[in-house]
């Protein structure tokens, strides 16, 4: 069962009502981010927990590639200075760092999101990307009536069922 | 908290989000108009000419250009340095006022991103070129390699803006396109056209706006705006080491950094400035951009106008405190009098003293008078650059190494190139790509407006009484 609302804030009065009645909601898809949905479908996301591993991992490379480089590979003698030059090392650390980090995360997004070039688009109802907010109840929950939750979904402002 | 009273409305007119998609992506469905044409041939003229000018530097050689031994570095560095300040609005807009949660930033932070990227790609050319072998450029990246292996110098400043450079460009290309994906995916769902649902359908990457995207999309702009805002600092922070870790007169100074990065996001907001008002009049975008947006992005370079000002007045305090004769002679009589005492004067009253008009609601809300001054601060900023490179370089220690400097036709040539380069760039973006954020619009579009009547809410919802916690445009 799909429900077409013409606002969030519709919407948002919908999902509450259907979540409360114990029915499992399929997907949302709206035209821009709703945080209450987002939190409300329960899905939750590591890819900032992802990112800092990706900084931890991208920092000690970097600096481990330029010891290696600098002190183990051709060492050169600059005016005497230690071979091992960490202050220096820290800006080329920090920007390549987050050069890594910011790759590898969007990497990262475009698999768990299934975000990809090439992928074709599995579209619900063509107005949500528009001005539209879409929500799919699954049939198969348990509870479901259609005419009941039909019903539902126009008393809280759907413009569209079905 | 965001509130609509301090700033003015964000989108004027009481738009359904309908509207908001139909009218910001109303250039692409439509007939490309005849003056966009004639930009855009002038435009490929200068790059053509530019193109020509660099066929020359590299069949010739760096000869072909008006540097010499003693003034090594001439425009190539003045206009990577300017073009770089220039690409740095497209972070600042996008990370720095996300973090400071500004919402008025959607409807400019695309404008601003792509102009950085473009702006970007313009600056590396010249170091590039500079290198005078530029087929050889990849010597710079540190690779295992059979000549040694010899690895670059870590500790040397032209290296790590190798890195920041192609860091930035890297980092902000990614930003803005992901950015955009969601706004791709509005094309392909409303266009009539069968190639532009192709074609845009193949870049919206299968967005759909599930809430499992947008949730990881959140997260992507959560993780990448921290991060990248590290970068607006480090980025021309390191430009700036280009020059301060040298021993030359007038450049070896711990200001440079934060005069730096102040001066590029001085620059960076006065490009954005002249482009949203182009946005403006040629688009008639103004219930999007409107005279709100421009009126604060006014107000943050009278504020930027004044730390440009502290910082010269900073410099030649500094130069006089330190009683050092070679900084007492760069200072005050080869920059504030002297052969270059021009462009010292061009560069502190058009960055420090004409912007101070922008204190007067009457300049701030005419837009022509806007659009003069944004075009004056960016060449106030190009002389602030001729200022640091040429005149520190010209006369420095040694007398006996004293030389003049004056660009040859070919430098000029190049840097009309990366102008025509700028704009044809800036032209094929207002014509094929979304030029506001329209996910992001729509996110702020409640703001403006009552809660709708039905349902359980009473008609009694003002915009004053809206739940603020529903503060959902993050990205």
């Amino acid at each position: 069962m799909v429900g077409v609302f013409d606002n969030e804030f519709d919407l948002l009065q919908a999902f509450g009502k259907v979540k409360s009645k114990g029915l499992k909601i399929e997907e949302v898809y709206t035209p821009y981010p709703i945080h209450e949905i987002l939190e409300g479908m329960g899905t939750k996301t590591r890819i900032t927990h992802a990112a800092f591993f990706f900084g931890l991992f991208g920092a000690l490379a970097v600096l481990g590639g330029m010891y290696y480089a600098a002190v183990e590979s051709w060492p050169l003698n600059f005016g005497g200075k230690p071979f091992n030059t960490f202050p220096s090392f820290i800006v080329v650390t920090i920007v390549a760092t987050i050069l890594i980090v910011t790759l590898l995360t969007l990497f990262t997004f475009s698999a768990r999101a299934k975000v990809f070039p090439g992928k074709k688009a599995e579209i619900v109802d063509i107005r949500a990307t528009d001005d539209k907010f879409v929500m799919v109840v699954d049939a198969s929950s348990p509870g479901y009536d259609a005419e009941e939750l039909t019903a539902l979904l126009k008393a809280s402002g759907a413009s569209d069922v079905y | 908290m965001y509130n609509t009273e301090v700033r003015g409305k964000l989108i004027d007119g009481d738009k359904s989000l309908k509207q908001i998609s139909k009218e910001i992506l109303a250039p692409i469905d439509a007939k490309t108009p005849a003056w966009w044409y004639i930009a855009f041939i002038i435009s490929l003229g200068m790059f053509g000419w530019g193109l020509y000018c660099k066929y020359i530097t590299i069949s010739t050689g760096i000869g072909t250009w008006g540097v010499n031994n003693t003034v090594g570095w001439g425009w190539a560095i003045i206009n990577f340095v300017w073009w770089i300040g220039i690409g740095h609005a497209g972070t600042a807009f996008s990370i720095f006022l996300l973090i400071l949660r500004q919402k008025w930033r959607t409807a400019i932070n695309r404008a601003a991103e792509a102009m950085t990227v473009v702006a970007v790609l313009c600056a590396s050319l010249f170091p590039l070129l500079h290198m005078g072998r530029p087929w050889l450029f990849f010597f710079i990246f540190p690779y295992p390699n059979t000549r040694g292996p010899l690895w670059v110098n870590f500790n040397s400043p032209l290296f790590w803006d190798f890195v920041a450079i192609s860091a930035y460009m890297l980092i902000s290309a990614s930003f803005w396109y992901f950015g955009m994906v969601p706004d791709f995916a509005t094309i392909r769902d409303t266009t009539k056209s069968k190639v532009k649902k192709a074609v845009y359908g193949f870049f919206a990457f299968g967005w759909v706006g599930s809430s499992k995207e947008w949730l990881r999309f959140e997260a992507l702009s959560f993780v990448l705006g921290g991060i990248a805002a590290v970068l607006v600092v480090s980025v021309h922070s390191i430009v700036s080491t280009d020059f301060a870790v040298s021993v030359e007169p007038g450049w070896h100074t711990t200001i440079f950094p934060p005069y730096f990065v102040v001066g590029a996001i001085f620059s960076g907001f006065a490009m954005v400035l002249t482009l949203v008002t182009l946005m403006r009049k040629l688009y008639k975008m103004n219930d999007f951009i409107t005279d709100a947006h421009v009126d604060a992005v006014c107000r943050i370079l009278v504020f930027i106008s004044l730390i440009m000002g502290t910082a010269y007045l900073t410099e030649i305090f500094i130069a006089w405190y330190s009683g050092s004769e070679y900084e007492m002679f760069t200072f005050f009589r080869n920059r504030i009098t002297g052969d270059y005492a021009f462009q010292f004067w061009a560069m502190f009253v058009f960055n420090a003293l004409v912007p101070q008009l922008f204190w007067f609601k009457a300049v701030r809300k005419r837009l022509w008078v806007v659009f003069i001054i944004s075009i004056i601060i960016n060449i106030g900023m190009w002389f602030e650059r001729f200022n640091i490179v040429i005149t520190s370089l010209t006369k420095n220690y040694l007398p006996a190494n004293w030389a003049t400097y004056s660009p040859s036709i070919i430098e000029i040539g190049f840097f009309i190139g990366t102008l025509g380069m700028f704009s044809a760039g800036v032209l094929l973006f207002f014509r094929y790509i979304p030029m506001i954020a329209v996910s992001e619009v729509k996110s702020v579009a409640k703001f403006d407006k009552p809660i709708p009547s039905h349902g359980e809410h009473g008609g009694g919802h003002t915009s004053n009484e809206r739940p603020l916690t529903t503060n959902n445009s993050q990205n």
